[in-house]
């Protein structure tokens, strides 16, 4: 039933192409889309660019998640370090980071690795707030509950602090994966030679609408189906939590 | 009953920041066995207490001691039950309960054979992989007290274990661990604000003071309660209760006045 909206939206669309109402010159009809989509798919064209454009999301988003967590938890439990992060966390906030791209271009060189870091750092602030507020928020009695049961203050990260931030720290991540896809398309579009971004840049460039909505609507599936997978992993992983949709 | 001093409370003193005196100069001493009881009216810092002898708290004032040893921390010879919400969400009921096996190192295979019995102590078979927020409110305060007497403690403190529990429950919670400390004889603590549940749990009667807290009163109860009992048909336990209930009750006018 979920999906009647989402029909509906589709066949508007090739309903207004067929009309004349939506020219082709303004927007491709879903059909011609679809079409364009399948030979990209048939050519295999489109999977080493695919391959290409997850390398670097999934690399950005693994040391972004790792590096959250990580600060993010150590900032809920030792002031010093909340002191010394925050006021940095609060100014990158804001930051646009695709707007940083060509800074890290000049830096790193035009390659993978000034995407994957402008990548990671957009992941990292999403990851680091959801983690700071899982483990404030952890119940001062399953604390103490732990240390009553034995465990040492060293281990209590591992036993309480981490599982208690984890549902939280997951929820930080799903934001942190769509961001990934944004950064990693906006960086491709900037430069480079392979990757989703490259394809719809350089199709759109050379006005093969078709072809550059294909890729669209590719990226769309996929950033799609990740994210449901993602939240259908977590319930299986975190049976323990009642997760939002 | 052996009657060596266990637990001495000396001069005990508390208070939050500026102001706020939970504890002043309170005395109280635990002879090893005995089962303890502390009412008195809703922040009179009874729970402050606990959390003292648990080691989560340091007095401001004055020393406790287990053993003739000073607190200085929690530890894993002090068990405590807390009114709800402890225990690790992500943990099933088994591992709950073996959580502080795991911790001492326990062997796998013993650990599995300690929390096989302890499961079947507090009746929880059949639930054993279950997630807390799956069980009533009952099962949980089941799940936590076993999974302190895994642990082995030489003094169980209780902080309301059962005060979110319907009166049915509760009751049945009661005997059950009545019954698990007269087969095992711990000296037990147990806080809470319910009269008659202080009569029929405790061989001794501690009454505080309003804020500050202090000792009250300290009453021991001269007859044993069993299982089951109809308290309302003991005129023994009627009258400590009406005693104790309106030594509470002048606290709580107080408090109004």
């Amino acid at each position: 039933m979920k999906i009647v909206p989402l029909l509906l939206v589709v066949m508007l669309w090739q309903a207004a192409s067929m009309s004349g109402l939506l020219p082709a010159a303004v927007l491709p009809s879903f059909f011609a889309v679809v079409v364009a989509l399948l030979s990209l798919v048939k050519s295999g064209q489109i999977f080493p660019h695919t391959a290409a454009s997850f390398l670097r999301a999934g690399t950005g988003l693994l040391i972004g998640t790792v590096c959250g967590t990580a600060v993010g938890l150590a900032m809920a439990r030792f002031r010093p370090v909340q002191r010394a992060v925050e006021p940095i966390l609060l100014s990158i906030y804001p930051v646009p980071k695709p707007a940083l791209i060509p800074l890290f271009m000049v830096w790193l060189g035009i390659g993978d690795l000034s995407k994957i870091t402008v990548i990671a750092l957009s992941c990292l602030v999403p990851v680091m707030v959801s983690a700071f507020n899982g483990a404030r928020s952890v119940d001062e009695i399953l604390l103490w509950s732990a240390r009553a049961r034995g465990t040492t203050e060293y281990r209590l990260w591992w036993r309480v602090v981490l599982p208690a931030a984890l549902p939280q720290v997951a929820t930080g991540v799903r934001a942190a994966i769509a961001i990934a896809l944004i950064v990693m398309v906006s960086s491709e579009f900037i430069s480079a030679e392979h990757g989703l971004g490259y394809l719809i840049f350089t199709y759109g460039g050379v006005g093969a609408d078709n072809a550059m909505m294909a890729v669209v609507l590719y990226l769309t599936a996929i950033g799609f189906l990740i994210d449901r997978a993602y939240v259908a992993g977590l319930r299986r992983l975190m049976a323990w939590h009642a997760f939002a949709h | 009953m052996s009657c060596a001093l266990y637990l001495r409370l000396q001069n005990v003193g508390m208070r939050f920041g500026e102001g706020v005196v939970a504890l002043d100069s309170l005395d109280l001493s635990i002879a090893e066995r005995e089962f303890v009881t502390i009412v008195g009216p809703s922040g009179c810092g009874k729970s402050t207490l606990l959390y003292l002898v648990g080691g989560f708290l340091k007095p401001t004032a004055g020393i406790l001691t287990l053993r003739g040893n000073p607190i200085v921390g929690p530890g894993a010879d002090r068990g405590i039950v807390f009114q709800r919400y402890s225990l690790f969400p992500w943990l099933t009921v088994r591992r709950n309960i073996s959580y502080g096996l795991e911790e001492l190192g326990v062997p796998r295979i013993e650990r599995d054979r300690i929390v096989a019995e302890h499961v079947r102590l507090v009746h929880l078979e059949g639930f054993e992989d279950r997630y807390p927020r799956e069980l009533s409110g009952g099962m949980q305060q089941r799940v936590a007290l076993a999974q302190t007497l895994v642990c082995q403690p030489d003094i169980l403190l209780m902080d309301e274990p059962f005060g979110a529990l319907d009166a049915q429950t509760r009751r049945i919670l009661q005997d059950e661990l009545r019954r698990i400390w007269l087969r095992d004889t711990k000296t037990v603590l147990f806080v809470t604000h319910d009269v008659e549940e202080a009569v029929a749990l405790g061989t001794r009667i501690v009454v505080m003071s309003t804020r500050p807290g202090r000792v009250k009163e300290v009453i021991r109860r001269e007859f044993d309660v069993s299982d089951g009992e109809d308290f309302e048909a003991n005129p023994q336990f009627s009258a400590l209760k009406l005693r104790i209930w309106h030594s509470v009750k002048k606290e709580v006018e107080a408090v109004r006045r």
